[in-house]
């Protein structure tokens, strides 16, 4: 089972099959990210992704939603193999079944609250009144339903948190994948914006893939899996995580 | 700090190559409007000095008369006046090419034994020959060879209704005494010129050379008071001035059109001057940090943009010449037409010019960069590094620009109401602060606009609403397009006014069935005319029911008082006629019965042109200068008059016989019987008379040429308001560039979110949709105010001409679909850019 964690639940939200990355350094040369990485991901679980920086996890997180894609094995979402698709396809993929959290929140400054949770469905065209009881139902669960007008600059940083979950919610996403998401937050707003997450998440039924510095935040996950120089392999098996992030 | 100069600018143009390009190009197309309209002017008045160089070159004084010719008794006069060393007569006529429509010929007879030097090319010419040789004429080489003349070849030229026929006996290189003498002019005897076109005992101009240490200004003032007042003696800078002053008018506006473009172009570099300091404000900040001084930053912002100046104005040069050579014929013809000067035979660079293109494209360039380059420069380094950013400044101070852009034109307004209505120029300078207001009141309304939108998808909403945000790269492309869609629509306005109320009243004045001219009369009255027999055939037709006959020539306003004298036309018509009793639709406060008035009183009507000008009005009197001295013409009324110049009268052919001596019928108007088939008579009349040289336009005809001219007079108008709109494109295409690239974290967020590719070109369209309503929204109500000054200021003070308003909702709308659809277009580009944002480029920045 070494570098293949492979969970015991049947049906995989999110399975890489032996993906490799690789980029061109400036003299030429490929750069290896990650190594033939395998795992599968169950619905319903809580995963968490440990490394130090530059080991590959943004990577990852890159090539499971789509966004990248590797120069070996398969990444499939839901059982579709995101290797015979193309740009256009994963995105459309993207939209329709993966959440993303972000370590700077990543708002649009130029709209409100409302609009900011509102943006997945207004990419993908669904109608307002269709959207606008979910907006209103997400923000009044994360304690924001009266700052819906608000413009996000007013907001603090784990205020800003919570909208872009919201976001990254709004259209009941079978995969999130959040990528340090307490990264930018004091240690109390991050615990209480994890918690947030980790019971949205189970509310709505996803599956939650993050990658984290913190010993407390990676704790509250079901599974904790370490990357090392692009080698994924379970956490209990080697050692301890690494050093909270001083930010 | 030079060295870094060249590698960071080297490194900002790979980067940004087609920001650089568009803002070099922003440049050039502004130093190439002012520079084409520059040339032309320039050109323009060389032409006529350089005709009257090749002409009268080694003169210090020409004698001018007041009326089209004078006896040539005079010359003898001259010549026995102390102080004078020689002097030759001159007659000269435009006559007409028979072998060539529209073909002129500047025709001057000479007198070949005074001490004239003529270039011949080639051998001089013995004068007995000249003299001898019936038709003897002298070309110059470049119009013999555009004719396929050589010397031996004859041909016909026509004066009046007289043909002559003419053959070439000499070439006579011009262009030797000036180069930029018109080809066109040739030379012959002048006992041969007056015979030969019916002209015995006249001439137009004596040329005079002084004695040498003679004083010229009083031997000016001895000639004149010798030969009377009905002549003038002037010196060739007194001919050249008043041939400016002609032009003075139509220049000036024409500059001012220009300059418009210019504007954009300033706007353009000032925004795109911002955009890149917003992107570099972390490298200024670094060079701060690192001890680079207030004065250097500065000094590098400035030498960049002059730089870029400078490619622009090296590309402008070459355009702005080509612009002018591809304009000129049209710009000639124009200048020909109304105003009856020479023809631009060529174009020269001069020094001068390549100089004002340069200092406009670098001097413009520092103008538009030298706010933001001082905002940026005055900026402590700590604020240099930390995440404000200038879009915030811009946002904060809307609300202080608008203020300052009410509050400008309402000063403007009350100071043109107290003080500034007197002032001839007063009308540029309320166009020149309408302008300024329209990017002043932008940035709050784009702000407002975009922040009341609802976002309910991701299309035009969403793209209206990141406008607002971007204001330092939204308001500034939307201003300028503003600016240049005021321009447009404003002239646009003006010209549809001008054209609907010139229609109109050549339907009032244009009455008569057929309209019979000399081939070479050009609506300038030249000396020839219609011969007595000539005019027999013409009005014996049997279907004729009545004959207007026009005597027309160019005469001289006179001031007792001041000496000032006004060049205008002056007309003498069948006033009693019964049919014509609507040609000159008059302006109120007529006397009653004007046309009875005009004959009882010996009195004239006043072009509304000229009486706004000299402030002479019904009830006054105009002094007119006659052969036997200055006259008093009392006003019947002011009539409704578009010709170009200084203006017009008319009066009764008896009232002109009586004050300026008898002269030929310079074109006859005939009303037919009704019911008479026009085109049969016009066939009768041509086979009655089948080789003379006349034009016979029907009424339909003469209208339709008259609205011809006046289209190609506002052809050029029409490149400069082209070319203003190109500059505003080229803005909005490099505003969404900078935004493509400012909100590349976000397009990322939103490729990151599912958002396809095709959703951002959608969006980027849809900013450049959004900003074209925008600027033509708010283009069109400056558009609108703009045609009033044109109409109601402008044009008063510099033509005097009432032009009703009228809108031709058609051709609005046309233009409003190509400056929405220009902006679409200029959109493509940023938008195929954005398209290909990744979503992976989102953590390599932030929103």
């Amino acid at each position: 089972m070494e570098n293949k964690p492979v969970s015991d639940n049947a049906t995989a939200v999110l399975a890489f099959d032996a993906v490799s990355k690789a980029y061109a350094a400036p003299n030429g040369e490929p750069r290896h990210v990650l190594h033939d990485v395998s795992f599968e991901a169950p619905a319903g679980r809580r995963i968490a992704i440990v490394g130090r920086s530059g080991s590959g996890k943004s990577t990852l997180l890159h090539l499971a939603a789509g966004i990248d894609v590797p120069t070996g094995g398969d990444v499939r979402v839901m059982g579709r193999s995101l290797a015979a698709m193309s740009e256009s396809e994963r995105t459309v993929l993207r939209r329709d079944l993966v959440g993303l959290v972000f370590q700077f929140f990543y708002l649009m400054p130029h709209l409100s609250v409302r609009d900011n949770v509102a943006l997945p469905a207004l990419i993908a065209g669904d109608r307002p009144r269709h959207f606008e009881p979910r907006v209103a139902q997400l923000l009044d669960r994360v304690g924001l339903g009266d700052r819906a007008n608000e413009r996000v600059q007013k907001l603090s940083g784990g205020e800003m948190q919570r909208v872009a979950i919201c976001r990254a919610l709004m259209r009941r996403p079978h995969l999130l994948l959040a990528d340090e998401p307490t990264g930018n937050l004091d240690d109390e707003n991050g615990r209480r914006v994890m918690e947030l997450m980790l019971s949205l998440v189970a509310e709505e039924g996803g599956t939650l893939i993050f990658v984290t510095h913190s010993r407390e935040v990676s704790g509250l996950a079901d599974e904790v899996w370490r990357l090392h120089s692009g080698v994924l392999s379970p956490y209990a098996e080697v050692e301890a995580p690494t050093a909270p992030n001083p930010s | 700090m030079r060295r870094y100069f060249t590698t960071a600018m080297t490194a900002h143009l790979r980067a940004g190559g087609s920001l650089y390009l568009l803002t070099v190009l922003g440049v050039a197309l502004g130093v190439a409007a002012v520079l084409s309209i520059q040339i032309i002017n320039r050109n323009a008045i060389a032409a006529f000095a350089g005709s009257v160089k090749a002409v009268s070159g080694e003169a210090d004084l020409s004698v001018l008369g007041y009326t089209p010719s004078f006896p040539e008794d005079l010359y003898p006069r001259v010549l026995s006046t102390p102080g004078v060393q020689a002097a030759w007569p001159l007659w000269r006529a435009a006559v007409a090419l028979s072998s060539h429509d529209d073909g002129m010929l500047d025709l001057i007879g000479v007198d070949f034994f005074t001490p004239v030097d003529i270039p011949w090319q080639g051998e001089p010419t013995d004068p007995a020959v000249a003299l001898s040789q019936p038709g003897w004429v002298a070309l110059t080489p470049r119009l013999a060879e555009q004719m396929g003349w050589r010397v031996g070849d004859a041909f016909t030229v026509s004066l009046g209704s007289r043909l002559v026929r003419l053959t070439v006996g000499a070439l006579v290189d011009f262009h030797a005494l000036n180069p930029l003498a018109s080809p066109k002019l040739a030379v012959m005897d002048i006992a041969q010129a007056q015979s030969l076109f019916g002209d015995a005992g006249a001439i137009h101009q004596i040329d005079v050379q002084l004695a040498d240490g003679a004083d010229t200004d009083a031997m000016r003032t001895r000639l004149q008071d010798r030969l009377g007042p009905g002549v003038r003696v002037v010196t060739p800078e007194q001919r050249q001035a008043q041939a400016k002053g002609l032009l003075a008018a139509f220049q000036l506006n024409l500059t001012a059109l220009s300059l418009i473009s210019l504007f954009v172009g300033v706007f353009l570099v000032y925004s795109s001057t911002q955009a890149a300091l917003v992107r570099r404000r972390e490298e200024l900040g670094l060079l701060r940090s690192l001890g680079a001084t207030r004065r250097q930053v500065f000094a590098l912002i400035i030498a960049e943009v002059g730089l870029l100046g400078g490619l622009g104005a090296a590309l402008g040069l070459p355009l702005g010449y080509g612009v002018a050579q591809a304009n000129v014929r049209v710009v000639s013809a124009t200048l020909s037409n109304l105003y009856l000067l020479e023809e631009i035979a060529r174009l020269e660079m001069t020094t001068w010019l390549y100089a004002l293109g340069i200092v406009i494209g670098v001097g413009g360039a520092v103008v538009g960069a030298l706010l933001p380059a001082l905002d940026v420069a005055r900026r402590d380094t700590r604020s240099l590094l930390s995440a404000f950013t200038l879009h915030e400044t811009v946002g904060s101070l809307a609300p202080r620009l608008f203020a300052l852009g009410v509050a400008l034109p309402l000063t403007a307004a009350a100071w043109y109401g107290l003080f500034g209505r007197h002032w001839q120029h007063a009308g540029f300078v309320l166009a020149v602060v309408l302008l300024l207001t329209l990017p002043l009141l932008t940035p709050l309304l784009v702000r407002e606009l975009c922040a009341g939108v609802r976002v309910r998808g991701f299309g035009l909403g969403y793209s209206l609403k990141g406008l607002g945000v971007r204001l330092q790269t939204t308001s500034v492309a939307v201003a300028s397009l503003a600016v240049a869609v005021s321009m447009l629509i404003g002239i646009t306005l003006m010209i549809g006014s001008f054209r609907q109320t010139l229609s109109v009243w050549v339907g009032t004045s244009i009455q008569a069935d057929v309209y019979i001219a000399p081939a070479s009369w050009r609506g300038t009255g030249s000396d020839g005319g219609l011969e007595p027999h000539v005019m027999a055939t013409v009005t014996g037709h049997p279907a004729v029911q009545a004959v207007d006959r026009l005597r027309r020539f160019h005469g001289y306003t006179g001031d007792r008082q001041t000496g000032t004298v006004r060049r205008i036309m002056v007309s003498g018509v069948e006033m009693g006629l019964r049919q014509g009793l609507s040609r000159f639709p008059f302006l109120p406060g007529a006397l009653p019965d004007p046309y009875e008035a005009v004959r009882e009183r010996r009195g004239l009507f006043i072009g509304e042109t000229l009486a706004r000008k000299t402030g002479v009005w019904v009830g006054d009197a105009l002094p007119l200068r006659t052969p036997t001295g200055v006259q008093d013409f009392p006003i019947v009324a002011v009539y409704y008059d578009y010709s170009a110049g200084d203006g017009a009268v008319a009066m009764d052919l008896r009232t002109m016989e009586r004050a300026f001596g008898p002269g030929p019928v310079s074109s006859t108007a005939l009303y037919l019987r009704p019911g008479t088939d026009v085109a049969a008579v016009v066939a009768d009349l041509q086979a009655a008379l089948p080789d003379a040289p006349l034009e016979m336009r029907s009424n339909r005809r003469l209208r339709t040429e008259v609205l011809a001219v006046f289209d190609q007079t506002f052809a050029i108008t029409r490149l400069l308001q082209f070319m203003s709109l190109l500059i505003a494109v080229c803005g909005i295409a490099l505003m969404l560039l900078v935004l493509a690239r400012e909100q590349a974290p976000e397009l990322a967020l939103c490729r990151s979110l599912g958002a396809r590719g095709r959703q951002l070109f959608g969006v980027f369209v849809g900013k450049g949709l959004s900003m074209g309503v925008m600027g033509l929204a708010l283009g069109s109500v400056g558009g609108v105010l703009l045609a009033g000054l044109l109409i109601y200021v402008i044009n008063r003070a510099y033509f005097g001409w009432t032009i009703q308003p009228y809108v031709d909702w058609g051709l609005i709308a046309q233009q409003a679909a190509t400056i929405l659809g220009a902006a679409v277009l200029a959109s493509l580009y940023p938008a195929f850019r954005a398209r290909q944002t990744s979503a992976a480029a989102l953590s390599r920045d932030d929103l």
